[in-house]
């Protein structure tokens, strides 16, 4: 059977951990340097030594990026790194600059390259490009639609990555410098501020048009109801996006993922489970989300018009730390009370909903409300939950 | 043409119907022999094979300045010249290298680096390259009709090359649509003439981008007139929070 995978972002260790947990088959993730996320706290070396032998002793995969556009001063320790990450045992890397790919190449390199999304892949030619330097893996654009990805997989039978959830950029990747312009940060090696979520004056002939500011924000992509066309056409990873997100959106993201192809390959997916899945995505989400390119071009209702229209998400309550005897260990995150519904999701475990009766501090003291995030409490719940599922809002 | 010739311009770049962005494009078939022809787009399935159709008429041309990575892989051992204009992506000379290597006669520089990066390019370039010296940046293309849909939701009628602006960093640009996309352009002009000591011998072509000087005023600039900003050759980008802060002086 032909590879299928789903690929999480791990923005940190913590973050890793669960990914894989939740059902993710691989995880990409950078280190300290050439990587696009260059203020997400990313990995040391030895974090991503340990990081690789963690994940290789579930029999999970590890990918990095090294997809910075490189300016002369980049270069210098270049080799040095892709020898490292060889060297640990990365599976593979993730590059957009001819450069690394040529490295690669030239170092004869046991890990696999795959051609990052900042390479703007969107036709055969260009994918056949990739392959001939030694590509295993080409990221498709997220511009790339269903005619798109055929053409590409019957004519170079390259493995097929394509992003499944989260933002989008409002440019084909990689073909963006406005942060250069507006900040004099470098979008292409990791300063992006995404200028293309700002609000602007909308001006023509030096008259204002309209006193509403102009907005080009992308909503999120979401591609639940594609997976299984997407499956048949020859994709063989699924990617979400996210290395800044937090561990709730990973795991509830990557577990309703792993649940919709499961359900795909057992062919026990149905159109409520569908439903179910969206309804959960968006809302863990903080923005709204649709398919965007793959089935047509994405037009008006595939944008924002008021700049960062993102509601805070307050729906995490508590990470589950431990369970005994009816009584669960969690650390709170967000406020609640006795009386509230609220649902218990992990992964070895069908999502259930519970209302709240007794809620204990530390020294089992009977409280009404938990009301300190990071506190660590007790609820009485009749059943045996495992460490680190989640306790959410009931939606 | 004939006045920019008299001032000795000696090639023309001329943006292609259905295969370039941003700019005023030409039918294929009217574009004068010898021209270097501009194709920008980043090709999809179906851009590609319209390129692949307008192949058989390429051989009155001298080259192609290209974005999409097909271009080359399709045409290397064509007698067109092709120069590497893959936006943005221009900016370090062991890429530019390669593409060299890999039967490119050129490359176009990016113009997101500075002088003292330029230089190194071109001190250790393989062959002479393209230095764009004047004209308005193109900063983000998006598949997405930007301007339309915006005017659509708020019911504006159907207008086009639009300006936004943003007081707070003091942030100037302007938005060209077509079917295939949306252009953002850098609204100031930069001017690099004269602001490099070039070796000549080291650059195939100086590059000039006239978006909507008239020829006379363009012919000015190209003579010496002071004109327009100095873009980022004295203004090293930054890409990590603290640098950035740092250099604000923040802490």
């Amino acid at each position: 059977m032909a590879l299928l995978e789903l690929l999480a972002p791990a923005g940190s260790k913590e973050k890793m951990e669960f990914a894989f947990l939740y059902g993710a088959d691989a995880i990409y993730f950078a280190g300290q340097e050439f990587g696009l996320r260059a203020n997400a706290k990313n990995f040391t070396r030895d974090e991503m030594r340990e990081t690789v032998e963690y994940a290789h002793s579930l029999g999970k995969r590890c990918y990095v990026t090294v997809n910075i556009v490189f300016h002369n001063e980049d270069l210098t320790n270049l080799k040095d790194y892709l020898l490292f990450l060889d060297s640990i045992n990365v599976d593979a890397i993730l590059a957009s600059d001819i450069t690394v790919m040529k490295l690669h190449k030239e170092l004869n390199l046991k890990m696999e390259l795959h051609i990052s999304t900042q390479a703007s892949t969107l036709n055969s030619e260009v994918a056949a490009f990739y392959k001939e330097l030694g590509a295993k893996r080409v990221v498709l654009a997220r511009e790339a639609n269903r005619k798109d990805i055929i053409d590409i997989k019957e004519k170079t039978g390259l493995d097929i990555e394509c992003f499944a959830h989260g933002a989008m950029c409002t440019s084909i990747s990689g073909r963006c410098v406005m942060s250069n312009y507006a900040t004099n940060r470098d979008s292409n090696r990791g300063g992006c501020v995404q200028i293309c979520r700002w609000t602007f004056d909308y001006n023509k002939d030096g008259q204002k048009v309209t006193e509403t500011p102009f907005s080009m924000t992308p909503k999120d992509l979401n591609m639940i109801s594609y997976i299984e066309d997407m499956i048949n056409v020859g994709v063989n990873s699924f990617k979400i996006e996210g290395r800044m997100r937090s561990i709730y959106y990973v795991s509830t993201v990557i577990l309703i993922y792993r649940r919709i192809i499961d359900k795909i390959l057992n062919n026990t997916l149905d159109d409520e489970y569908k439903e179910y899945a969206l309804k959960v995505l968006n809302r863990v989400a903080n923005r709204e989300s649709s398919p965007q390119f793959y089935d047509k071009l994405p037009g008006v209702n595939e944008q924002y018009y008021l700049g960062r229209d993102e509601a805070s998400n307050q729906d995490f309550l508590g990470l589950v730390l431990d369970s005994k005897d009816g009584l669960v260990k969690i650390e709170e995150r967000n406020t609640f009370k006795v009386g509230d519904t609220v649902e218990f999701f992990g992964p070895s475990f069908e999502t259930f909903s519970y209302t709240i009766d007794k809620i204990y501090d530390k020294d089992m003291n009977e409280i009404d409300k938990a009301v300190h995030p990071k506190e660590e409490l007790y609820i009485k719940v009749n059943a045996d939950i495992p460490k680190n599922s989640m306790m959410r809002i009931k939606l | 043409m004939d006045d920019y010739k008299k001032v000795g311009i000696s090639n023309f770049l001329f943006p292609v119907n259905d295969l370039s962005i941003g700019y005023n494009s030409f039918n294929i078939d009217d574009i004068p022999d010898n021209s270097y022809l501009l194709i920008n787009r980043v090709f999809d399935t179906e851009a590609l094979e319209l390129f692949k159709s307008i192949i058989p008429k390429l051989n009155r041309f001298k080259g192609i300045f290209f974005e999409d990575l097909s271009i080359l892989h399709l045409l290397k051992d064509s007698n067109l010249e092709l120069i590497w204009n893959q936006a943005h992506f221009v900016t370090n000379y062991s890429s530019i290298n390669y593409y060299l290597d890999e039967g490119c006669k050129s490359a176009l520089i990016s113009n997101e680096i500075t002088k003292e990066e330029i230089l190194e390019i071109l001190d250790k370039a393989t062959k002479p390259l393209v230095f764009n010296v004047f004209g308005k940046n193109m900063i983000m293309y998006s598949r997405r009709t930007l301007v339309s849909n915006f005017n659509t939701h708020n019911n504006i009628e159907s207008i086009n090359n639009v300006n936004i602006d943003e007081e707070k960093t003091n942030t100037h640009f302007f938005l060209k649509e077509d079917k295939y996309g949306t252009a953002v352009f850098n609204r100031d002009y930069f001017n690099y003439i004269n602001k490099i000591d070039v070796d000549d011998n080291k650059i195939l072509f100086y590059l000039v981008y006239n978006s909507d000087l008239s020829t006379n005023e363009v012919i000015d600039i190209i003579n010496g007139k002071e004109y327009g900003n100095d873009g980022f050759l004295y203004k090293k980008t930054t890409y990590k929070m603290k640098e950035y802060d740092d250099r604000r002086g923040d802490k």
